[in-house]
């Protein structure tokens, strides 16, 4: 049975890699297995995991033993029941007539997961970003702890560099996606400066993400090389 | 075992030998144990206890939870410390005292959680050697305290509150009718371009709104970007493809595109074909747009929502066959590739601005310059804490000092 | 031979070619190939040779095919695989101080690892969850798994049968529920972590085997993050590190490291740098980097010449690209004044 899955995968692999090279039936083939097993496959993880799992464990609990034997009987959960509902009636969208009842759930899902981002993207991704971004750019009077004296502690150059880098690089980045202003005069060369560094960012990204897609490569060859054909010492 | 030495005769020899063995028994225990473990396991290591054991209300939670604080035992502080564990101890509404919590060397705090507001509470920390322990004096009783606003927070409630009332007041603004500046977005202005060279080559319009559900407000902003794009279609007579990974997001995408087709005065020449729910899997269904875009080359293809690893394959492939691509997305990650692969490509919040231009509807419209108004804010926060800063730091001017205090206490978050 | 007859004759080798590997492989008569140093060299210098001959192709106005690109990026990553060439790997400051965190923290602490990644990012990521995990039983440390993603707690227990095989760790015989536990998935993505921060128990009744919480002696008197001593992220996407930094960093000051796909891990620079983040893992390279300094090699290592090999070229070809574009720019107002 191992040696017919390890086949199986490693067709499948050459398959899908075959696009490379041009469209093909074998590809084609790989293509649709795929896609088939997936949608199969996540609708059983999804049952097992969230209705059975997760709802009908919930509101069912099934008997429990301790260490000691003895039965643990565990309160049903009937909030459960609220979402099980919102989730039928966001399954309403399937019926056109009836279709509307839908947008009750998703109300519920937007709003909720909208108050929850707000505190926390506006906490993390601006109000600390902003805290870190103030900084003095040339250097600080740090107090000596035995004499009490404050001496003048310049910062290394590459510190000065680092810090004007990071507060023009923000300060024109927001000046790009400001949208109630046209991009016309100073404004506009800052927003250019701010597209600037926007692309130089991209391209570190986009260098982060070749390693990424080389790694998944190379565990793939790692597989064929190695597990199916064992030519890996 | 001691030994011991009776007085009278007839015992005197069963005491000699009682004495002889125990004498033996004795000098075997006096000797030292070559592994030194017996005398070691008697000898009593002696500990200090814990100091300066403070209580407190644990702040900003239901009244539920106090924390507990103390300064470790003497002997835990020194290199080789003797102390193996400490151990808290409750009573609740001056009752007996429990163990409630075993705690590891080097400990100096304890959160005590699901309590009560109306029971009083006093701890005391036990420190344990080997064979030895000593307590802590115990603490006066004290009850958790509820806290309604989370005080520490308040400058972060006044910023998302300045924020929030300028997308209201935008909102209404738009409301009523008055015009909104947006600035011109690049990628806009080629959509009706692109959709008129597929009119010209005859060719079907791929439109791609990610990979993510309804309740991701990039998809939601693609579906709106559909219902202009569909409007357009309809009027050309073109054909619109568009494989999607959620089944939520096709019956949206199908009222979308209907609507726009009755709009158009066609409402024949709509198909629920038009919009295929394809897997919910990620690679899965980028395996199977990808036999899409060889299979029927669309002319334009609309990259537009949230996309991740299947980002790149995408924008190959539509490279590969000539196609005009607009792509968006607000996740930085994905941007380089839409960038390098795709024709135009809106960054970022463009997606946003774009879904408000061409919808202009009120709600999004308004939401988006009430976020200027947030990088406004954070713009000149930024300038003048940097030049506070700098003066405070470098020349020692005071009130700068001040300044740049404030303000990193304002944005600092708890 | 027509096209078409080529391309099944090359189909019908490989499938030959590699039933007759794979049952030498089984039968022991065909085992690992490896390169001497000598022809691992000759193998560079030949590839180079290609990419100068391509270079000087591509100057003169002739396009490479697509192909070819993939065709050389292939070589790059199956190549190394035989060569015995070692590489260098230079310690990140991100990688240390998250070894400097772990290093800090005394036997007997309580570690949390969340494993929110699915096969498909597993090169990247199984191979720091392995050395993490083998890090973490051998310093005594306990380790509590949980996943966001449904197949994470599965990679969370291969990861954990590999780091169960050292040696090191075997002679302490570690137990499930006194050493180590898996709490299994949980669907709820960051509302998950917003309940972790009251009350572990609530979100996860019963481990990955079915297990009470309150049965597990590592679990049992461990309620929220408050008891936590260190936490580690692995991420693919969303839910992850992004998401446990916003809720149980900034909400519950929980001390958290990340391991993040390469993809993923410039969008956790500011993180890092706002001290909301203490260590990070990026990519491969990060795994690699992690195994250095614990001291034991694993697959991190073992890719990292591949890894090097596929980067270099492709910037062979990004200035072979730039080299056509500069050379048809230049070409064309040649040809017009002709």
């Amino acid at each position: 049975m191992e040696h017919l899955a390890v086949w199986i995968a490693a067709l499948l692999t050459l398959g899908i890699i075959s696009f490379l090279y041009k469209d093909n039936a074998w590809y084609k083939l790989s293509e649709a297995i795929f896609v088939g097993i997936s949608a199969g496959y996540w609708f059983v993880v999804l049952f097992w995991d969230n209705v059975h799992g997760k709802f009908w464990t919930g509101v069912f609990p099934p008997e429990q033993y301790d260490a000691a034997g003895n039965v643990i009987t565990e309160a049903p959960d009937y909030m459960l029941w609220v979402g099980a509902a919102l989730g039928i009636l966001m399954l309403m969208r399937l019926i056109p007539k009836i279709g509307w009842i839908s947008r009750w759930p998703l109300a519920f899902i937007v709003g909720s997961t909208s108050g929850l981002y707000l505190i926390n993207y506006f906490s993390s991704n601006m109000m600390r970003q902003v805290q870190g971004t103030i900084m003095p750019l040339f250097g600080m009077w740090p107090t000596d702890p035995t004499t009490g004296e404050t001496v003048f502690q310049a910062l290394p150059t590459y510190d000065i560099v680092g810090n004007v880098v990071i507060l023009v690089g923000v300060f024109s980045g927001l000046v790009y996606f400001f949208f109630s202003k046209e991009h016309r005069g100073v404004f506009g060369a800052t927003a250019k400066v701010g597209i600037f560094f926007l692309m130089v960012t991209f391209g570190a990204s986009f260098g982060y993400t070749v390693m990424s897609r080389m790694s998944l490569l190379i565990g793939r060859v790692d597989f064929l090389f190695g597990t199916w054909l064992g030519l890996i010492k | 075992m001691r030994c011991r030495q009776p007085g009278h005769t007839p015992l005197l020899l069963l005491a000699l030998i009682l004495l002889f063995v125990s004498t033996d028994v004795c000098v075997a225990q006096s000797e030292p144990d070559p592994a030194g473990s017996l005398m070691a396991d008697t000898a009593r290591v002696t500990v200090a206890p814990p100091t300066s054991v403070i209580v407190t209300d644990h702040k900003y939670d239901n009244g539920d939870a106090l924390e507990l604080s103390w300064v470790p035992s003497i002997d835990d502080r020194i290199p080789g410390g003797k102390v193996v564990r400490y151990q808290v101890y409750r009573s609740v509404n001056e009752g007996e005292y429990l163990p409630i919590q075993e705690l590891l060397p080097g400990s100096n705090f304890f959160l005590d959680e699901s309590l009560h507001r109306d029971s009083v509470y006093s701890y005391y920390v036990t420190a344990y050697s080997r064979n030895d322990s000593a307590m802590s004096v115990a603490t006066a009783p004290v009850s958790p305290q509820r806290e309604w606003l989370h005080v520490d927070r308040a400058w972060l409630f006044v910023i998302a509150l300045i924020i929030s009332l300028a997308v209201f007041y935008f909102i209404r603004a738009a409301r009523k009718g008055e015009d909104l500046f947006i600035r011109k977005i690049a990628g806009l202005e080629a959509v009706d371009e692109a959709i008129g060279r597929a009119t010209e080559m005859g060719r079907p319009i791929l439109y791609i709104p990610g990979i993510l559900d309804m309740d991701d407000v990039q998809t939601l902003a693609a579906i709106t970007i559909l219902g202009r794009v569909a409007r357009t279609v309809a009027d050309y007579e073109i054909q619109v493809r568009m494989p999607v990974s959620r089944s939520l997001v096709m019956t949206a995408a199908r009222e979308t595109i209907k609507t726009a087709y009755q709009t158009a005065g066609r409402p024949d020449s709509y198909s629920d074909d038009m919009v295929q729910y394809v897997t919910d899997e990620q690679f899965g269904y980028v395996a199977a747009v990808d036999g899409i875009m060889v299979r029927e080359k669309p002319a334009t293809v609309f990259l537009l929502g949230a996309f991740f690893a299947e980002s790149l394959i995408l924008a190959e492939t539509g490279n590969s066959i000539n196609a005009i691509q607009i792509a968006g997305t607000a996740r930085p990650a994905q941007l380089p590739f839409f960038i390098a692969a795709c024709d135009f490509t809106l960054i970022g919040e463009e997606l946003f601005a774009a879904s408000a231009y061409l919808s202009g509807e009120p709600k999004q419209l308004g939401s988006l310059k009430g976020q200027d108004v947030g990088k406004f804010i954070a713009m000149v926060v930024i300038i003048i804490g940097v030049i506070a800063a700098t003066l405070a730091q470098a020349w020692e001017v005071p009130f700068m000092q001040q300044v740049y205090d404030a303000l990193t206490f304002v944005f600092s978050t708890q | 031979m027509s096209t078409r007859t080529w391309e099944l004759l090359v189909v019908a080798a490989v499938l030959i070619v590699s039933t007759i590997v794979y049952l030498g492989k089984v039968g022991g008569w065909i085992g690992g190939v490896s390169f001497s140093p000598a022809v691992s060299i000759i193998v560079i210098i030949l590839i180079f040779l290609s990419l100068v001959w391509i270079l000087v192709r591509t100057l003169r106005g002739s396009l490479v095919d697509r192909r070819i690109v993939f065709l050389f990026v292939g070589l790059a990553v199956v190549l190394p695989f035989f060569m015995s060439i070692t590489q260098k790997i230079k310690i990140s400051p991100e990688v240390q101080q998250l070894y400097d965190a772990l290093e800090a923290l005394p036997p007997g602490s309580k570690v949390l690892v969340s494993f929110d990644y699915d096969p498909p990012s597993a090169p990247e990521l199984q191979p720091m969850a392995e050395s993490f995990l083998r890090y973490c039983l051998r310093s005594d440390l306990k380790v509590i798994i949980i996943g966001l993603w449904p197949q994470g707690p599965q990679q969370a227990d291969l990861a954990l049968q590999i780091a169960l095989e050292d040696p090191e760790i075997q002679s302490k015989s570690p137990q499930y529920g006194v050493d180590y536990v898996n709490l299994g998935f949980q669907a709820g993505n960051e509302f998950v972590i917003q309940r972790m921060g009251a009350n572990i128990e609530s979100m996860f009744p019963r481990d990955y085997f079915g297990a009470a919480y309150r049965d597990l002696p590592l679990v049992r008197n461990v309620k929220n993050f408050s008891n936590i001593d260190y936490s580690f992220n692995l991420s693919a996407g969303y839910p992850g590190t992004q998401e446990w930094v916003q809720v149980a960093v900034d909400r519950y000051g929980l001390r958290l490291g990340g391991g993040n796909t390469a993809v993923q891990a410039p969008m956790m620079y500011p993180y890092l740098n706002a001290g909301q983040l203490v260590g990070l893992l990026g990519g491969m390279n990060g795994a690699a980097e992690f195994e250095l300094l614990t001291g034991v090699t694993g697959k991190g290592t073992k890719f990292m010449l591949s890894q090097s090999f596929a980067h270099m070229i492709v910037i062979a070809f990004v200035i072979i690209g730039n080299a056509a574009f500069f050379a048809s720019g230049r070409r064309k107002p040649l040809e017009q004044g002709k």
